[in-house]
């Protein structure tokens, strides 16, 4: 076969391939939303179960196997099948099972996870099946699982991290600020990195510039008012969401956050590690990280309370246990979820891990107030966290018509706010008219689904 | 006789048996996939619910969206600069390294490790290198050819060309394999007839190098096209999940992600656009073809 022949035969073949797959890439059909029927409880726990959980072993394989064998010591007609998943595509990897009716039996969901599945109606309700637990819960996490418009909590609180402040207490003081004076507002917030920038000369950062993670809970701090009382349109387009914008804009301009933050392609551990950063993550997690990659910041690493602004309340990230809906153990699913959601077990769990239990009960274990001297940080991030948590209320981040469409949309807006591409009040009126677009969509399709 | 007949008889369907296990594989992986997406398309299906028929209704919305025109520019001008620079730096590149001198395979190695370098490492290493306190920005700022630093990262046309500059970067070794595959197989006594009829190397490049190797320049051209309007990692790598400040260097591929992921991902308006850059791939490959096709006559 001559070369120009074999090169095109080549070509085609290569795109046929290519063009299918383009095609392809990233879209699967998704059949029809289940029913709200919940499953019924017979008395008899028994009957072979899977559990998946999100990226825990090899490092918690231990505790993970040990709770698992308990439970099935002390019920014996039930065998727990251990599946862990990486935290990479997990979501995704949920939806491909629901599709195929393939979900396990109980079911470790995060926030986007528990979003989705309880609103396509692919969870049990735990309230009704097992009406007891509510009292064994922070109230905080057990509200968590609950989704506007439907009646029942849809998921076993498990472990929870509440909202810290974190800061390099030697750049603190450098900057001419009193590291037992961390700012409690927003705007003191804006005001500390302010005299950051000013004295450090650009040599340190005060914060990352990206909002993606910072709303709506700032504007909620700030008393900006998210969603009207009916839930059906965004009414942030105010002056202090305005005031936001500017304060970021000029906070950008005179070097408060590293530039390349505003997109979120840098790594705040790794800037906050290598002492060019005052102001560290918000998460108790980051605090064991910093003591094992860079004891040096460590040692000089602060915590207070979560800035709580006007809202009073604090942020907790909960991970949860939710039950499959049609599963056909029931009561071996509920009975396993609440065995591995219980004080002691979450308790046993937050001494291996940096988190906290979402059980009432575990948080009352001393290990959670013991100060020690008052001066090892990943021992006060415990305790002042544990403090929090005790009190939270509802979740202050993440209202859920704030979908991850409606935070792109107003992130596009502030980014362009915070480079002085576009004035602020501008960018904030763009961002509510976008958001209220998408929300007016999903409700539309919503009404749509539910006529059907 | 009869024994015969039935072997015979055996033999029509026997080469489809052995074809079935591929043939179900590809209906099962490839074609029912994009048959799929067609259908999908053309309904408002969320994540896990089920949609309705709308006919063309995301088409229409793809035309009237302004983040669809900014992604359908980002990805033309993606592949307008990359395919020529992927065509002729490699071949530039295998010209140089084709001469057979002591140490040249180092030199052969060397060009290829970026290809096989993660996306994902190689990403990181030119966000070091572009950062606005990178090796790149520093190096400008202390032979004072700049007062400020470059906004390589924090400029949406800026950032979309230092994407650009990883996929050629990336790419050259692997297309300059190619090259000299193709190389090899130009007859060397075309050379030697050109320098007899006095033909310096230059000459001999463009008159007799290039013709030869001009399918392969095609092929190179239609597959770094196809590469091109795909391209995601390098954005998000550099530009974060937003597809760079303001959303401004999304591609395609970036908008598909992100209308399609999550819990309100809307998979049929994904879809739609899905099948546009399938249509725009698919003029891009034609016009190869095509290219390819009058070069044989």
């Amino acid at each position: 076969m001559p070369l120009r022949r074999l090169t095109r035969l080549c070509t085609t073949a290569l795109l046929a391939g290519s063009l299918l797959a383009t095609a392809a890439c990233g879209v699967s059909g998704s059949e029809g939303e289940a029913s709200d029927e919940q499953p019924e409880r017979t008395g008899k726990v028994s009957g072979q179960i899977t559990f998946r959980t999100l990226q825990l072993k090899p490092t918690f394989t231990d505790y993970i196997q040990g709770v698992i064998t308990a439970f099935e010591k002390k019920h014996r007609d039930v065998k727990v099948k251990w599946e862990d998943v990486p935290g990479e595509g997990y979501n995704e990897k949920l939806v491909a099972d629901a599709q195929a009716g393939q979900l396990p039996d109980v079911i470790n969901l995060n926030t986007d996870s528990f979003q989705l599945l309880a609103d396509r109606g692919r969870l049990a309700d735990i309230a009704a099946l097992d009406p007891e637990a509510k009292g064994d819960f922070i109230p905080g996490a057990w509200d968590q699982y609950r989704l506007p418009g439907k009646k029942g909590v849809f998921a076993y609180p498990w472990y929870v991290t509440p909202e810290i402040l974190t800061f390099n207490k030697k750049l603190y003081a450098e900057a001419g600020l009193d590291e037992d004076k961390p700012p409690a507002t927003v705007e003191e917030y804006f005001d500390q990195a302010e005299q950051i920038a000013r004295t450090s000369g650009g040599q340190v950062a005060a914060f990352m510039a990206d909002p993606q993670g910072r709303l709506p809970g700032d504007w909620q701090k700030m008393g900006v008012p998210i969603l009207n009382a009916k839930g059906d349109a965004f009414t942030f387009n105010t002056a202090k969401a305005v005031e936001w914008a500017e304060r970021m804009r000029d906070l950008y301009q005179q070097g408060a956050m590293p530039k390349e933050s505003l997109t979120g392609s840098q790594d705040i551990n790794q800037l906050y590690g290598s002492g060019k950063l005052v102001f560290g993550p918000g998460s108790p997690g980051f605090i064991k990280d910093i003591k094992d990659n860079a004891p040096k910041i460590y040692a000089q690493t602060a915590v207070g309370e979560a800035i709580t602004g006007k809202l009073g309340h604090i942020g907790i990230y909960t991970q949860s246990l939710g039950v499959r809906r049609d599963t056909k153990h029931p009561d071996a699913a509920l009975e396993f979820a609440k065995w591995v959601t219980n004080g002691p077990n979450q308790v046993a769990f937050s001494k291996k891990a940096t988190i906290y239990p979402s059980n009432a009960k575990g948080l009352d274990d001393p290990y959670f107030s013991d100060k020690g001297d008052g001066t090892d940080p990943e021992t006060m991030a415990r305790v002042i966290g544990a403090e929090e948590l005790r009190d939270a209320q509802l979740d202050a981040n993440t209202p859920v018509q704030w979908t991850n469409q409606v935070g792109d949309a107003v992130n596009r807006e502030m980014h362009k706010a915070i480079k002085g591409d576009r004035e602020p009040a501008e960018a904030v009126k763009r961002a509510e008219d976008a958001a209220n677009k998408i929300l007016a969509t999903q409700q539309k399709q919503q009404k749509q689904q539910q006529k059907q | 006789m009869e024994a015969e007949h039935g072997l015979v008889h055996r033999r029509w369907w026997t080469p489809y048996l052995f074809l079935l296990p591929g043939l179900g594989m590809v209906l099962t992986f490839s074609l029912w996939p994009f048959v799929n997406t067609i259908i999908l398309s053309m309904t408002d299906a969320q994540i896990l619910r089920g949609g309705t028929f709308t006919g063309l209704d995301n088409y229409v919305r793809a035309l009237d969206d302004p983040a669809f025109w900014t992604a359908l520019f980002n990805s033309v001008l993606y592949t307008a600069v990359v395919v020529p620079a992927v065509v002729l730096l490699p071949l530039a590149l295998a010209v140089l390294v084709e001469r057979k001198v002591p140490g040249i395979g180092f030199f052969r190695s060397a060009f290829y490790t970026p290809v096989i370098a993660s996306a994902v490492v190689v990403g990181l290493m030119w966000q070091w290198l572009l950062r606005s306190d990178g090796l790149i920005n520093t190096v400008l700022g202390r032979l004072q050819l700049i007062s400020e630093p470059l906004p390589f990262l924090t400029d949406s046309t800026l950032l979309l060309f230092s994407a650009m500059i990883v996929t050629v970067w990336k790419g050259l070794g692997y297309y300059m394999v190619f090259y000299l595959a193709a190389l090899g197989n130009v007859p060397r006594s075309l050379h030697e007839a050109a320098a007899i009829d006095g033909a310096g190397a230059v000459r001999r490049f463009f008159h007799v190098t290039i013709p030869s190797v001009k399918p392969m320049m095609l092929l190179v051209g239609t597959l770094s096209a196809i590469s091109a309007l795909r391209v995601f990692t390098e954005i998000y790598i550099l530009g974060g999940e937003s597809g760079g400040p303001g959303g401004d260097s999304r591609t395609l591929p970036f908008l598909i992600r992100e209308v399609g992921l999550g819990f309100a991902g809307e998979t049929g308006y994904a879809a739609a656009i899905s099948i546009l850059l399938f249509l725009l791939t698919l003029v891009f490959s034609l016009l190869g073809h095509r290219l390819s096709k009058g070069d044989e006559r």
